[in-house]
């Protein structure tokens, strides 16, 4: 069993390309679509009535804002980039109000408008406290504000306000979406033509060699189910550690929880792709079911989006006897969520069977059908 | 040493090979001749093990194969009619693979490799990747596998199909190395009829699953004895002529090619008037007309109704 895994493996070393292009090509897709895990700004052009915030606390308290990134303009210049379409919406702020151009109804829209919120109460605050405190002079003003400032980043006491998360949220991250989606998508393809090889050596007549052999017929098809096994999980491994180590995605904190619960899917992709192997009758047949099989497991099973969105009751009845399914709802669940170990169960439970049933089936068909 | 009794393997309701009763004694050449679809192959797969027979036995030394496969794959070696290589693998790494299949480590495993690199003429080419070889390379390959456990039966299904004449008179003088110095038995079947004469000390001819035919070389052809073979010649045949030919009443059988009739008449008949005037008749004209005593093709033709290579 030892040589036929050493022997593929020396064949890989040969001939790595498979591997390294699904390797690639999961790298690719998941960082282009998904990004790296960076939160992206959105320009805000902003411009002040003649005259009005001469105190820098409002400037300073938008431009701390971390989602958007306010870019000081004339009104003119301002209006211009909202009528071209370069700008969703503009701000013009006056001392105790501020307009909210628009140009584009978008859901960024009520988040400029919270954040400029937020830097008016923010400022008025400021004016209470130095009003309160009868701050007549500008050096106590001055001295005021900045004990302000020590005590608001270190306070005496903090209050933390969390809420409970009900069954039916919807957590969306398009980072973890895209990685986890496009990894499961791409391993399929890595495992199935790794199994492939059993096919050629069935019409080759190696396999019969092997069985000719001292060698047990179940070694053989153990060995070639360890070694897919290995490949397609050394590529997942590769993956998250690129984004982890390389792009620091720290999969918050559930780096090697991912890495382990990888394995159930990995199982079952591999137990799918031998019992591919046994249905079909050639290499060409193969070549052309893959593709279509890994490209309709990935878009009902939420690889390319999240099934929440998916209302269709066939798509999602389908969506349940499909390993993407189970796989994304693991590493979503596992990373997004913060599943337990008990809530996992379930889906890891169907991934095994599935693996189990669909080693079997495939192996059983294709000892039926080898004369 | 090797017997098959009443072997059939049937597919669905077809039977691939029928009733088949053979023996092989130890140190014989045995050859296995048949046309495309005569059974050759199933048989050859029923006999080393690899597929179940429908009914009837294989035994080896009086015991069925069927109880105890392993013990009988360990003395079997067998060649596949396809090069069962890993061709992105060297010689040298192939060998070391099935040797590993068969238990050999270390040492044993790395003086065998070496014997049989030297039997196979590969020494030179050993660390070369099996893609680079040529085909007659890569038979030749194949066939040092199957000899790496020094198997007491040889089965080579069609060793030579595909390569030049160099290297498969290479082959067929490796198998009588192995037959003559290690007295090893050997099943071998051919589309060849020459390799077949050369080789084999016995022959059986299977047609559509039947072994119809069996015996030494003179005793096969002693089935046409009363029968000779006229071979003609043109390079303008034409359907009227061949008709003319399969009319006649003293023509036994007919076998047409491009530029050649083969047919046999008993052998106190002379066709040669006669095949003059259909010539004329049919406006054609003989480059030859020979008489000659049967071979194995004719007595194969006069079996199967086939050429071997039909």
């Amino acid at each position: 069993m030892i040589a036929i895994i050493l022997a593929k493996f020396r064949m890989f070393i040969r001939n790595p390309w498979t591997f390294i292009i699904f390797t690639v090509m999961s790298l690719g897709f998941a960082f282009i679509i998904g990004g790296n895990g960076a939160v992206s700004t959105i320009t805000v052009p902003i411009t002040a009535e003649e005259g009005a915030i001469e105190n820098i606390n409002l400037k300073e308290s938008l431009e701390n804002e971390e989602a958007f990134r306010f870019n000081w303009l004339d009104e003119e210049e301002m209006r211009n980039q909202i009528e071209n379409g370069k700008a969703e919406a503009g701000v013009i702020l006056s001392d105790d109000s501020y307009q909210l151009i628009i140009g584009v109804e978008s859901p960024n829209v009520s988040m400029i408008e919270q954040a400029v919120q937020r830097a008016y109460m923010k400022h008025n605050q400021k004016e209470a406290i130095v009003k309160a405190a009868e701050a007549d002079t500008e050096d106590k003003r001055e001295t005021l504000l900045q004990d302000f400032e020590a005590t608001m980043e270190s306070p005496v006491f903090e209050v933390e306000t969390t809420r409970f998360t009900s069954e039916d949220a919807v957590i969306y991250d398009n980072t973890f979406q895209s990685l986890f989606g496009f990894t499961l998508f791409f391993v399929i393809y890595t495992i199935a033509y790794n199994l492939l090889p059993i096919l050629v050596e069935k019409r080759e007549g190696i396999w019969d060699r092997m069985i000719l052999s001292p060698v047990k017929k179940w070694e053989v098809y153990v060995a070639n189910l360890v070694y897919s096994f290995l490949e397609g999980y050394i590529q997942i491994v590769i993956i998250f550690c690129v984004f982890h180590y390389g792009l620091k995605l720290d999969f918050y904190g559930k780096f090697v929880e991912v890495l382990l619960l990888s394995v159930p899917y990995v199982f079952a992709i591999v137990a799918l792709s031998i019992l591919l192997t046994a249905i079909v009758k050639n290499v060409q047949q193969f070549n052309a079911v893959i593709p279509i099989i890994a490209v309709s497991m990935a878009m009902i099973g939420g690889a390319y989006w999240p099934l929440e969105i998916v209302e269709s009751e066939i798509l999602i009845a389908l969506s349940k006897i499909n390993p993407i399914t189970y796989g994304m709802e693991i590493l979503n669940g596992v990373v997004l969520y913060g599943y337990s170990f008990e809530e996992l169960l379930y889906p890891i439970s169907i991934l095994v069977l599935m693996g189990v049933v669909m080693t079997g089936l495939g192996i059983h068909l294709m000892e039926r059908r080898h004369v | 040493m090797l017997e098959l009794v009443d072997l059939s393997k049937k597919f669905k309701q077809l039977y691939a090979v029928k009733n088949v009763n053979m023996f092989v004694e130890r140190g014989e050449i045995i050859g296995l001749l048949g046309p495309n679809g005569a059974g050759k192959s199933t048989a050859i797969s029923m006999i080393s093990s690899l597929a179940e027979p429908t009914s009837g036995d294989v035994r080896f030394h009086n015991e069925s194969i069927l109880k105890k496969p392993g013990d009988f794959r360990n003395i079997v070696g067998v060649i596949p009619q396809e090069i069962a290589l890993y061709t992105d693998l060297t010689a040298d790494e192939n060998l070391q693979f099935f040797g590993r299949m068969y238990r050999l480590k270390g040492s044993t495993l790395k003086n065998k490799i070496n014997e049989i690199l030297d039997l196979v003429g590969l020494t030179d080419r050993r660390k070369d990747v099996v893609k680079t070889f040529s085909g007659g390379m890569k038979r030749r390959l194949n066939i040092g596998v199957a000899l790496l456990h020094d198997p007491e039966l040889l089965i080579m299904d069609e060793p030579t199909v595909g390569i030049d004449p160099q290297s498969r008179n290479y082959i067929l003088e490796t198998v009588k190395r192995l037959n003559k110095e290690r007295d090893m038995t050997v099943i071998y079947t051919s589309h060849y009829m020459e390799e077949v004469e050369f080789l084999c000390d016995r022959i059986y001819i299977m047609d559509h699953g039947n072994l119809i035919a069996s015996g030494t070389n003179e005793e096969i052809k002693r089935i046409l004895s009363s029968e000779k073979t006229i071979s003609i010649k043109s390079d303008q045949l034409n359907e009227q002529f061949i008709s003319l030919i399969q009319e006649h009443p003293l023509v036994n059988r007919v076998v047409t090619t491009d530029k050649e009739i083969t047919l046999m008449v008993a052998k106190e008949v002379s066709m040669f008037v006669e095949l003059t005037k259909f010539a004329e008749q049919a406006g054609i004209e003989l480059t030859s007309v020979h008489n000659r005593t049967p071979t194995l093709e004719d007595v194969f033709l006069h079996l199967t109704g086939r050429a071997l290579r039909d």
